[in-house]
């Protein structure tokens, strides 16, 4: 009772901002007990609710700092927009989320290559998309 | 005087001073208005020599020359009550009967208040100047007093000192200080400053001149030396391949000898590989020597034998690099920190040993070439160390700037396949070099060769000649340069750490602190590497630093790197990184 009258005491954004922040915990905890749920029944071992929750919070906390990081390092490469790299360097700590990461952009990265190709190349002639899928081929 | 006439009508003690400290001479006292001053004054005149009278007999050093002032005051007012009495014969009798003070600073200046009646002003400012003297608030006055060209002059001399106070820290404010009135700006200032300046007692001031910008202790002789070792230590690893399984005889020393090894300088780095064949005639003599020297090295103390242990170890070597040891005390600590032992080797104390050997063979000027590869290699260590000294002092920035050096010494470690300095440690060795081919050697020489930290100011000229000349040189003598300064420098640090905890700890534990400060090291230069190739650059800058700590969680957004590099490091080097507007409108360092 007393958190509410804090709350309604608060100006508008600041309670808005509140608001949303619990909504949004909440929906973080909600994905991570979906997760932990498959994983529990994938390696039959029992998760307890305060694990659960610990989990949760640590991945909420973690992902502000990860925000944070991708802004610094945005922004010390001087550019205004996080991109794939400052997410690699996030996480080049774990070499195989690392990896996985990486593989992941390259894949994304052919495929914006493909279609960009393949919308340039329905506005040329199709004889060229038989050579841009030998192309893409070689590059994967 | 018609402005006379009108300002008699209210003779207000404004009025009347106002008269007073006009240049003209007021050669015609007010004599219409005499008698009525007179009558003012005269019942005012007495309560003032009486309050002159108990105001000076408060002040108990001045009592002679009060008395002497009361007696004359006593006799000038009743010649003042002869003469005319105008507000200047009485300031100018005050003047004269003022007693000599000392140079103390009065607490307020001039009090033209408007007291009611020029004389009470006269005992206002007398009660001020009881403290001091009373020409200080009258300076303007013509009245020619031999104390107030003094006062001015201690006032002068009290702005020197406060400009000397700030720009060159305790040191030289002490000797500045001249008597009580310096005493007190300069006892506050030298109490705030001391809190913060304690480390400058350690290291000697900076020269402010900017055309040596930061500590120039860079011994000039070191590059001349540096091609001579490298040719040397060329041919040295050759001769040294051939030579497997010399270590033997090492091996018996105990491995609490790694801890002796403090200084990179000390230990010959590159000339490592020639002395393993050369200091084999000499392991009962070394042996005995080194254990000696560890004996006396582990007894005293920790971090201050590493000033002392150079001078030792370097007896017969390059002097040049024993002076900068000696000269970075603080730092030779992380630069022996550098050349610590490699844990991962094992045969940690045989290394030392090995060390031992060669500095005291090369002491012996039996190994001119060794003596002159192991500092041309410790000068790299030195250069660094000296980046690390004027660039980061605390022991954050410390870490951060050891790990360049330790990134050097991993590099060096991977390169020396052949470097043996044990039976057991050889097989290790390989088994090191083969462990880690690829990251370390690709990041460490990537590293290495980036490393050229665009320190501020300072070691710039060294470090970039250095850079230029170490790429080569690591294909043949790196690993040497990775493995000796490398542990030596980790050893010190694990002497720190022991000496902090208070309490006797196990050289195993110990190992596993070197071992997490070598993973330390190592990450912190991958980091630093990182971050640079993240901004397209190839030199590790400041941003990529203070990114770095902003990981770390010691910059925040309520602590900024500024805040830490003045709670942590002397004035010396915050100078360096902390842009100071100097006189002349000259902002150092230059930005």
């Amino acid at each position: 009772m007393e958190n509410d009258g804090k709350r309604s005491c608060l100006q508008p954004p600041h309670e808005v901002f509140w608001f949303l922040l619990q909504r949004l915990k909440a929906a973080v905890h909600y994905t991570v007990g979906c997760l932990c749920e498959e994983v529990a029944s994938d390696k039959e071992v029992q998760l307890s609710r305060q694990t659960i929750a610990a989990i949760s919070e640590v991945t909420f906390r973690q992902c502000e700092s990860f925000a944070k990081d991708l802004e610094m390092f945005a922004r010390h490469a001087k550019r205004s927009t996080i991109n794939t790299e400052d997410v690699k360097l996030l996480a080049r700590r774990s070499n195989s989320l690392l990896k996985y990461i990486t593989e992941k952009s390259e894949e994304f990265n052919v495929e914006r290559k493909t279609k960009k190709k393949k919308k340039l190349e329905d506005e040329n002639k199709d004889s060229l998309e038989p050579a841009e899928a030998g192309g893409v081929g070689s590059e994967n | 005087m018609a402005d006379g006439d009108i300002s008699d009508n209210e003779p207000t003690t404004r009025t009347l001073l106002r008269r007073v400290l006009d240049t003209e001479a007021p050669r015609t006292p007010r004599r219409r208005q005499s008698t009525r001053a007179g009558v003012q004054r005269t019942p005012l005149g007495t309560p003032f020599s009486m309050r002159l009278r108990s105001q000076t007999k408060t002040t108990a050093g001045r009592q002679p020359h009060r008395a002497r002032s009361i007696g004359r005051l006593a006799h000038i007012q009743t010649r003042g009550q002869l003469k005319e009495q105008t507000p200047r014969t009485l300031l100018e009798n005050i003047l004269l009967t003022a007693p000599e003070s000392s140079m103390v600073m009065p607490e307020s200046a001039v009090k033209p208040v408007p007291a009611p009646q020029v004389v009470q002003v006269v005992q206002f400012s007398r009660r001020e100047s009881s403290p001091g003297s009373l020409e200080l608030q009258l300076p303007e006055l013509n009245a020619p007093t031999t104390l107030a060209p003094g006062r001015l002059t201690s006032g002068r001399r009290k702005k020197r000192l406060r400009l000397s106070e700030f720009q060159q820290g305790m040191d030289q404010e002490l000797p500045l200080s001249q008597g009580p009135v310096t005493e007190p700006p300069g006892n506050t200032g030298a109490s705030s400053l001391s809190s913060s300046l304690n480390l400058t007692f350690a290291t000697p001031l900076l020269p402010q001149s900017v055309q040596r910008p930061g500590l120039a202790r860079r011994p000039p002789t070191r590059r001349a030396v540096d091609v001579g070792i490298f040719l040397q230590d060329l041919q040295d690893t050759s001769v040294a391949t051939a030579f497997p399984g010399d270590r033997t005889p090492v091996a018996t020393l105990p491995t609490d000898t790694v801890l002796e090894d403090t200084q990179p300088f000390s230990q010959p780095l590159i000339g490592r590989s020639p002395s393993v064949h050369h200091s084999l005639p000499y392991p009962s003599l070394s042996a005995e020597r080194t254990v000696s020297r560890r004996t006396r090295s582990s007894g005293p103390g920790l971090q201050n034998n590493s000033p002392g242990k150079p001078a030792q170890l370097l007896a017969g070597k390059a002097e040049e690099v024993d002076a900068l040891a000696m000269r970075f005390p603080n730092t030779s600590s992380g630069t022996s920190g550098v050349d610590g032992l490699e844990p991962l080797l094992g045969g940690v104390g045989e290394e030392v040993e090995e060390r031992m050997e060669e500095s005291m063979s090369l002491s012996e000027v039996k190994e001119a070439t060794g003596a002159q590869a192991s500092a041309r290699a410790e000068e790299p260590e030195a250069h660094t160390e000296v980046a690390e000294a004027e660039g980061s002092w605390g022991a954050i920035e410390e870490k951060e700037l050891e790990g360049s050096s330790g990134d050097k010494d991993t590099e060096g470690r991977t390169a020396r396949p052949e470097l043996a300095s044990s039976t057991p440690e050889f097989p290790r060795a390989r088994q090191l070099e083969f462990l880690e081919p690829a990251p370390p050697t690709s990041t460490a020489v990537g590293l290495f060769r980036q490393q050229v930290i665009p320190a501020p100011s300072l070691s710039s000229e060294p470090l970039e000649p250095l850079s230029a000349r170490l790429p080569t040189r690591l294909q043949t003598a790196g690993p040497r340069l990775r493995q000796d300064p490398y542990k030596m420098g980790l050893s010190h640090y694990a002497k720190l750490f022991s000496f902090y905890a208070k309490m006797p700890m196990e050289k195993k534990a110990l190992e596993m602190v070197e071992k997490c400060l070598d993973k330390y090291f190592q990450r912190l230069c991958d980091d630093l590497d990182v971050f640079a190739a993240h901004a397209g650059r190839k030199t590790v800058r400041l941003e990529d630093l203070e990114l770095l700590m902003r990981r770390q969680g010691l910059v925040t957004d309520r602590v900024s790197l500024h805040v830490l590099v003045e709670q942590h490091l002397p004035l010396e080097y915050r100078q360096l990184l902390i842009p100071c507007a100097f006189s002349g409108n000259t902002v150092f360092p230059a930005q």
